[in-house]
């Protein structure tokens, strides 16, 4: 957790914390500092300032409930610790693990957006159809419009951004990361080759 | 076990299949003398011969097979498209190149993806609010729909599509019937003058009727009764009689008999 500006907190008057509360209570969606200033006729300043001693009030530790900076927004979350119980309360599980086809396609589409069915069929060498209608299904991908061939792109949604825990895109590493360094290239290269040979020379 | 080991008997080819793949990398086996087809039943034969089906080491073999594909593809239409788009187009070992590159890539995203799912993992037992609205506090509030809360009005509107709609008449609806061997013996006929335009063999003929003549037609050809030139595309058809060689004719006759029982469109 970061350190709070105790300047901040103290400027801020105790109706427009409140407020700011209130809001976020009720929206399901994360709320940026501009909708909440916006909303509350309040300065971002302010707003920034009722934020951070929600946060305090919030703080792990402090309360059910968490404050969190999710998809460019603010938003309450549970606290971990009551899934179990939470669990037993909503038969519904919060979210099922992505399979592997799922994973890699929602990589594609998180890395490369706007993409399309065919370029992540390309990618993946196999055919992604029903990973990406299951990622549809579970409005982690959404339709953004069609390509010049008239393909249907496909993007990320604020639930994805959620639900992984990332503000923004841009919290998500380099694709180039995980870039093969030229000697491993050179390597998935020459057994290919050795492999072949080792054969060849068996009688 | 993986795909790697599977082993192969071809006509040009005859080792384990991942020694195939890299002979046809180093072009030491020259794809456009392997035929794929084989190598795809061998795969089923050694399937088979396992009884049970490793999806991962399937998954691997259609991917290589399917590249292989692509890049024998390339390989056949090379020629052809020379200088459409000399860009566009990839030299085979540029291709094998681009199979290198496209398996580095999948493999970036498949490590993209296991951070995706250690995200996932990390953010277990976190729950959103998923509740809907106050009604007061909604920007857009629907009102029901006149009459929807009066079950005499829902009962007669159920009531109408409970009712079966009457039945279509379709008597005026005629399938067009036009035999074959009808149009046989039509052209038989005008071929009696030695020659005839098609034109005028279907004057005045709809377009079911032009097609089973040109289907006649061929069936002449084909028994080597007529013969045709045409001087230009979508021009008039001159048909001529050409005589059969005499021995096939008790054949032709029998058939003749076989079109006429059966053969209509």
């Amino acid at each position: 957790m970061r350190a709070v500006e105790p300047q901040l907190v103290s400027a801020v008057e105790p109706q427009l914390v409140r407020t700011v509360e209130a809001l976020l209570f009720l929206s399901n969606d994360p709320l940026s500092a501009g909708e909440l200033a916006e909303a509350t006729q309040a300065s971002e300043r302010d707003v920034a300032g009722a934020i951070a001693q929600l946060r305090l009030h919030y703080a792990p530790g402090e309360s059910g409930i968490r404050l969190r900076e999710l998809a460019g927004g603010w938003t309450f979350t549970s606290d971990p610790a009551a899934e179990e119980a939470a669990r037993r309360l909503f038969s519904r599980t919060r979210v099922a693990a992505l399979t592997p086809a799922q994973a890699e396609t929602l990589a594609i589409v998180s890395y490369l957006q706007p993409v399309s069915r065919p370029e992540i069929t390309r990618i993946r060498g196999v055919s992604a159809d029903s990973a990406t209608s299951t990622l549809l299904d579970r409005e982690l991908i959404e339709e953004a419009g069609h390509s010049q061939f008239g393909a249907v792109l496909y993007r990320t949604t604020t639930q994805f951004l959620k639900l992984f825990g990332l503000r923004s895109l841009d919290e998500l590493p380099e694709i180039s990361r995980w870039d093969p360094t030229p000697e491993e290239q050179g390597q998935l290269r020459e057994r290919l080759l050795r492999a072949g040979e080792a054969r060849a020379e068996v009688p | 076990m993986s795909v790697a080991s599977f082993e192969l008997d071809l006509e040009i080819f005859s080792g384990p299949f991942d020694l195939l793949l890299t002979l046809v990398l180093r072009e030491e086996v020259d794809l456009m003398e392997l035929e794929l087809a084989e190598v795809v039943l061998a795969y089923l034969d050694h399937l088979e011969s396992r009884g049970e089906l490793d999806l991962e080491a399937a998954t691997e073999f259609i991917v290589l097979i399917a590249a292989l594909l692509e890049l024998k593809s390339r390989l056949m239409l090379a020629g052809e498209e020379e200088g459409l788009d000399a860009l566009a187009e990839l030299e085979p070992e540029h291709a094998a190149e681009e199979l290198l590159a496209r398996m580095l890539d999948a493999r970036r995203y498949r490590s993209a993806a296991a951070h995706l799912r250690e995200l996932l993992a990390r953010e277990r037992g976190v729950r959103f609010r998923d509740a809907p609205l106050p009604t007061h506090l909604r920007r857009v509030i629907m009102q029901p729909a006149p009459g929807s809360a009066d079950p005499l009005i829902l009962g007669e509107a159920i009531g109408r599509l409970l009712s079966a709609p009457p039945a279509i008449n379709l008597e005026h609806v005629a399938v067009p019937r036009v035999p074959v061997a009808e149009r046989v013996a039509h052209l038989r006929r005008l071929l009696r003058r030695g020659s005839f335009s098609f034109d005028e063999a279907v004057a005045g003929a709809d377009r079911m009727t032009v097609a089973v003549t040109v289907f006649a037609l061929l069936e002449l050809y084909k028994r080597g009764e007529a013969n045709w030139a045409q001087a230009e595309n979508f021009g008039d058809i001159a048909v001529h009689a050409a005589s059969p060689p005499a021995t096939e004719r008790g054949a032709l006759e029998r058939a003749d008999l076989a079109l006429a029982a059966g053969g209509a469109m």
